[in-house]
């Protein structure tokens, strides 16, 4: 699987997006916090943190006994600049803008 | 605060560190803007637009190439920022395979600090990975916005 693939992979579940959002908000936690944030047993939550630390998107870190959680945000915008960048081109983001606006208008 | 910023790059630590160092270099993938320094510990260096405007100083604590830089940080690109004080950045370099890993820390932040002291760091390494394992500049809106 490529690097690409991977990352796709890894936000291709509600979960670890969610985890994301968790690290997004405060960086640096320990499983113990993040498991406390999902309703899912401890081991589960490992599981998606060691899918996304395969990713990428989760670099650790050793503290004392305690093990630190960070995103890292580097391979979304590799993802960015190869795959999403070219389609979001002038003429597609004004039908994005015009699809937000009209949604908030009904 | 601390954030952490990951990346693989196919290259080698010494060419690696040269991207990092070299003025003409940074100015490829880091918003157009210039660093310049003379890479000793405890030296001082500066970033600058092309005109000469300084967009950031700081000092060289740490100078072990092509392995570890640690440097002080403070952002002078704009008000908003002037008043964060100053913050730490550690630059890592790792072989692995025919790759390196490159890993950057910014941390001294303070709490809530402002993010484009540390939002831009995503881009640059995307663009520093283009520009190394390629030799093209990344040309996403906004990656050159002081070139």
């Amino acid at each position: 699987m490529g690097d690409d693939d991977r990352v796709f992979k890894a936000l291709a579940d509600p979960t670890r997006r969610l985890l994301l959002d968790r690290l997004f908000e405060r960086d640096g936690r320990t499983l113990t916090e993040l498991e406390s944030e999902v309703a899912m047993t401890r081991f589960g939550v490992m599981k998606h943190l060691r899918l996304l630390e395969d990713a990428g998107l989760v670099v650790t870190r050793r503290s004392g006994r305690e093990k630190l959680h960070f995103l890292n945000p580097v391979p979304i915008r590799l993802l960015h600049d190869r795959w999403i960048d070219k389609y979001t081109e002038p003429h597609v983001s004004a039908l994005v803008d015009l699809k937000t606006e009209l949604e908030e208008m009904a | 605060m601390e954030k952490v910023f990951e990346i693989y790059i196919r290259t080698t630590p010494e060419r690696l560190w040269e991207a990092i160092t070299d003025g003409e270099t940074r100015s490829k993938y880091q918003f157009g803007a210039r660093i310049e320094s003379d890479w000793k510990p405890g030296s001082r260096y500066e970033m600058s637009n092309p005109s000469g405007t300084l967009l950031g100083e700081g000092e060289n604590l740490e100078v072990d190439p092509p392995r570890r830089l640690v440097q002080t940080m403070l952002a002078l690109w704009g008000d908003d920022v002037k008043s964060e004080g100053t913050s730490r950045i550690t630059w890592e370099i790792e072989p692995v395979g025919d790759s390196c890993r490159l890993l950057v820390t910014h941390d001294h932040l303070a709490d809530g600090a402002n993010p484009q002291l540390y939002g831009g760091w995503p881009m640059i390494l995307s663009g520093l990975k283009t520009w190394i394992e390629t030799g093209e500049v990344l040309t996403t809106p906004g990656s050159l916005m002081y070139g």
